[in-house]
């Protein structure tokens, strides 16, 4: 295939000269291998490759967008998706999309990562190392993932991008119920240790043996990257600013306002090298860094160039896929990265100030009652840790984090100085770039 | 479609390295999606897609390769791919299969009007109807977000085994978001409706009426409602808390593929262990069967994406654990059939385990009789928050509308009630359940990368004695 922007800007071409005012074509072309490894054994080994066109086009006040799955035909379609366009109702939410005289950055992909050809060898690492550190039986997934995308705009954009990377996630266990997890998260592939990952998920699972049923009341918790990555996702989406119009925030009307502790700083930087980095949005738009929350003050919802408008403000470059996907909806405004600033204190200084605590390594299930409030529920899994008087004296299981995100957010008081990439399944997502964190006085419950 | 590719497919693959079983799936899609926001349009989209897997298992390991194009070239290089992958498995167990009967068979859901006929203004008059009789009640409610998804998907299996089934189903589905405030607080209602079949399904829905009616709820519940004392109380569920429970507590914890271990890292595995089978889990009154053949359902099938045929699933049988959901994996290492449980959600993901439509069998008991049954108790008919452990034995949730019941009547509105119990519990607390089953449409997730998948949930009202709410 010929370069991907120039593909997308043929489809643009021929999106005006159907009549669209305005159009968008990224094509992808996309090669993602998988390892899923169970009982420490290798259950299936798996390939997806593709090759497609998202293509939006506006049309006298309508909209439409398409997955053009099949580019021989990618004129024909794009015709198509014009006529089905004028055929379609008046989009009186519609903003535009972004103008400019674009200027992108370049970067540059490890491309020994989409050579690797015995993937097996990272998963067989993983393996041992887990069980040289004591587990019994060791699961996970390995993925090997080589992209490239292109993107033509009507207004301006031209560009093309890649990515690849490797990303790891281990699950030990010494006993039925005692588990730890691991993950590795790398573009580069000198980064990728897995035997080490796989001996980090067994120290987790060494520790949770014998766990005891936790209690409930108030604890200190002490979060693990990975244990965060979970919480950050779910408050990233709610800084989108289509969640805000639609009631899915909890931050509504607090831009400027205090709505976590000092120590909180979010940023989204999608230009720094990471599983998502990315040098545009899916409008074209250069990205950049947005800081969200500073010191605990929320400084910007995120934006694309709708929402932008009906908030009367800039697009932030944050435009998601044109198409919806499991998680988001159509351009929906997301965060690529989430990265939290660091703080100043090692993990052992997090457990040493915390007389009566638990030290988490993951979650999963994160739920809401209301999102407008963020009263919110999420389970704690692998290794939970009993802390009493600054020191780990042993595990505990069958408990669940039940209180309100905002709350949660304001009680952050120290954050960890080395920051990991973590990337999990879809609970620790997207990829992020997190400290260890300790928050205070949160509320466990558990069933009766 | 084009089933010489298949053919040819199997071919290439079955020729190479004597696998034990080569599986090809053709697929082919078209799909609508419309969204309002406020009343007016925020979304179109119109996408058709057609591509194609190809599965080898041999006795290393298991093989997937999938591609966004049908054609001869890209089968031979899929099966290429797949036989690479499968022998790269270095398994030191022997992968088996169970035998199953090799099907040839054609199905089709009926539509009575055809998806592919209705036009987007169609589709946003629809949506439309929704919004106004949502914004007709009087009720402060913003965000209103309706979505409208439909599709028609034909499909070709093919296996080197000789199994061939075609097959054509439309689905449609709509989900929405609306956000009711009445003196500063706010209560939120998501809801989903979702069916096999044409556009006639949107009709027998009546959602308008239902989402009206639940506006009215929640702003009753936000001016009127009150916080349950923590206590013990009888607790009547209605049949959308029934069906969740059947999923997450009854249907997930029976997947083969998880009490095998097989999603230990993401989903996780499951408190049930083989030998549990005939054990008991529940009261007499707890049966819960999962069946993909429950007409216009939204998790309807009638073979399974390898190839078996389907069929109702008891997988609780009057408190006992019964069955487990299998694959022809999972089945072969148990040694048992498959129960037709394979399923994946796009040519592009793998098959595996999967529940279709799982619910709680009926009882004998009037709504009625349940209600007038309880002296002192909870009525939660639906629910907001939820989640479980991935083991399956912790789970909450979290009522959306609820009442409490006084004397054996409905009383004044609960607001936010808890009922966080282990499996076990709730199941055994089971001691009354309704005739009439009521189900609701749900996204399932489960595998890596996630699919995720149409299922129901539902059930009849249930009663529990004496468990903990707050």
């Amino acid at each position: 295939m010929s370069r991907l922007k120039e593909v997308a800007a043929e489809l643009v071409e021929t999106a005006r000269d159907e009549g669209a005012k305005e159009a968008i074509a990224e094509v992808f072309d996309s090669t993602v291998g998988q390892i899923r490894y169970s009982n420490s054994m290798i259950d299936s080994s798996n390939q997806w490759h593709s090759v497609h066109a998202h293509v939006f086009v506006a049309v006298e006040g309508r909209t439409m967008a398409s997955d053009i799955r099949d580019l021989r035909n990618g004129a024909d379609k794009v015709r198509e998706v014009v006529s089905l366009a004028r055929a379609s109702p008046i989009n009186k939410d519609y903003g535009g999309i972004a103008s400019g005289a674009f200027k992108y950055r370049r970067c540059r992909v490890d491309k020994r990562i989409a050579m690797i050809r015995n993937p097996a060898k990272f998963v067989l690492d993983a393996i041992n190392g887990a069980i040289s550190g004591g587990a019994q039986d060791v699961g996970g997934t390995f993925f090997v993932r080589d992209s490239k995308w292109g993107i033509a705009s009507s207004k301006g954009a031209f560009a093309e991008d890649g990515n690849a990377s490797m990303d790891l996630s281990v699950r030990a266990f010494t006993q039925p119920e005692a588990s730890g997890q691991a993950v590795l998260v790398t573009a580069n592939v000198d980064k990728m240790k897995a035997r080490e990952t796989g001996i980090r998920a067994a120290e987790r699972a060494v520790a949770a043996k014998d766990a005891v049923s936790g209690e409930e009341g108030r604890f200190d918790l002490v979060m693990e990257p990975l244990f965060l990555g979970g919480v950050v996702g779910a408050t990233a989406a709610m800084a989108s600013g289509l969640s805000v119009e639609l009631g899915m925030s909890m931050f509504k009307n607090r831009i400027g306002k205090r709505i976590a502790s000092e120590e909180m700083t979010l940023i989204d930087d999608p230009i720094m090298k990471s599983m998502s980095r990315r040098m545009f949005d899916h409008e074209g738009k250069p990205c950049r860094k947005n800081t969200v929350i500073k010191n605990g003050v929320l400084k910007t919802y995120l934006h694309n160039t709708s929402t932008a408008k009906h908030f009367k403000t800039r697009s932030t470059a944050s435009t998601g896929p044109l198409i919806a996907t499991d998680f988001s909806m159509p351009s929906e405004p997301m965060m690529f990265h989430p990265v939290l600033e660091t703080g100043d204190q090692n993990v052992e200084e997090l457990i040493g100030d915390v007389r009566n605590g638990l030290y988490v390594n993951n979650t999963w299930y994160t739920r809401f009652q209301n999102y407008s409030t963020g009263d919110f529920s999420t389970i704690p899994r692998d290794a939970i840790l009993r802390i009493r008087k600054g020191e780990v004296v042993g595990s505990v299981k069958n408990i669940r984090v039940s209180d309100n995100l905002m709350q949660f957010w304001k009680s952050v008081d120290a954050l960890s100085k080395s920051p990991e990439e973590i990337y999990w399944w879809d609970e620790a997502a997207p990829p992020a770039h997190l400290p260890a964190a300790r928050v205070r006085n949160m509320r466990i419950t558990r069933s009766s | 479609m084009d089933e010489d590719v298949a053919e040819y497919t199997l071919n290439q693959a079955a020729g190479k390295d004597k696998p034990i079983l080569v599986e090809v799936k053709l697929e082919s899609s078209r799909k609508n999606e419309i969204s309002i926001k406020s009343g007016q349009v925020h979304n179109v989209s119109a996408s058709t897609d057609a591509g194609m897997y190809v599965r080898v298992v041999m006795k290393e390991g298991i093989g997937f390769a999938s591609a966004n194009r049908i054609a001869k070239t890209t089968g031979s290089s899929l099966a290429r791919t797949a036989c690479r992958l499968a022998k790269a498995g270095r398994r030191k167990e022997r992968v088996r299969l169970s035998s199953e009967k090799t099907a040839t068979a054609k199905w089709t859901v009926k539509q009575r009007s055809r998806l592919r006929d209705v036009s987007n203004d169609d589709r946003l008059r629809y949506l439309k109807s929704l919004d106004s009789e949502v914004m007709s009640t009087g009720v402060k409610v913003y965000g209103r977000y309706f979505e409208l998804a439909d599709s028609e998907t034909e499909s070709y299996f093919a296996s080197s085994e000789g199994a061939r089934v075609r097959s054509m189903v439309p689905r449609l589905r709509m989900a929405c978001l609306n956000t009711v405030s009445s003196g500063g607080e706010t209560e939120q209602s998501i809801r989903e409706w979702g069916a096999t079949g044409g556009w006639e399904r949107s009709d027998e829905w009546n959602a308008g009426p239902a989402l009206a009616e639940e506006m009215k709820v929640l702003k009753n519940l936000i001016d009127n409602g009150k916080a349950v004392k923590p206590g013990e109380y009888d607790l009547v569920c209605g049949s959308e808390v029934a069906g969740i429970a059947a999923h997450e507590s009854c249907g997930h914890p029976m997947e083969a593929d998880r009490i095998l271990g097989r999603e230990m890292s993401q989903a996780g595995k499951s408190f049930v262990s083989p030998s549990m089978l005939g054990e008991m889990i529940g009261s007499e009154h707890a049966t819960v069967i999962d069946d993909p053949t429950v007409p216009g359902s939204y998790g309807y099938y009638e073979y399974d994406d390898e190839g078996v045929k389907a069929k109702p699933r008891f997988l609780y049988k009057k408190g006992s654990i019964n069955e487990f959901l299998h694959n022809r994996e999972t089945a072969g290492k148990l040694r048992v059939n498959s129960n037709a449980s394979s399923r994946s959600s796009v040519y592009e993901k793998e098959p595996i385990v999967r529940m279709a439509n799982t619910f709680v069998a009926p009882g004998d008991l009037g709504e009625d009789e349940i209600v007038k049954s309880v002296k002192d108790g909870v009525f939660m008919k639906s629910f907001t928050e939820w989640n479980i452990d991935d083991k399956r034995y912790n789970q909450k949730y979290v009522s959306r509308e609820a009442y409490f019941i006084r004397n054996g009547e409905i009383a004044g509105p609960a607001r936010g009630c808890v009922l966080e119990i282990t499996t076990p519990r709730f199941w055994k607390s089971l001691d009354g359940v309704s005739k009439k089953v009521e189900f609701t449409a749900a996204e399932c997730g489960k595998g890596d990368p996630i699919q995720g998948i149409a299922v129901h949930t539902g059930g009849p009202l249930l009663r529990l004695k004496e468990v903990r709410l707050r």
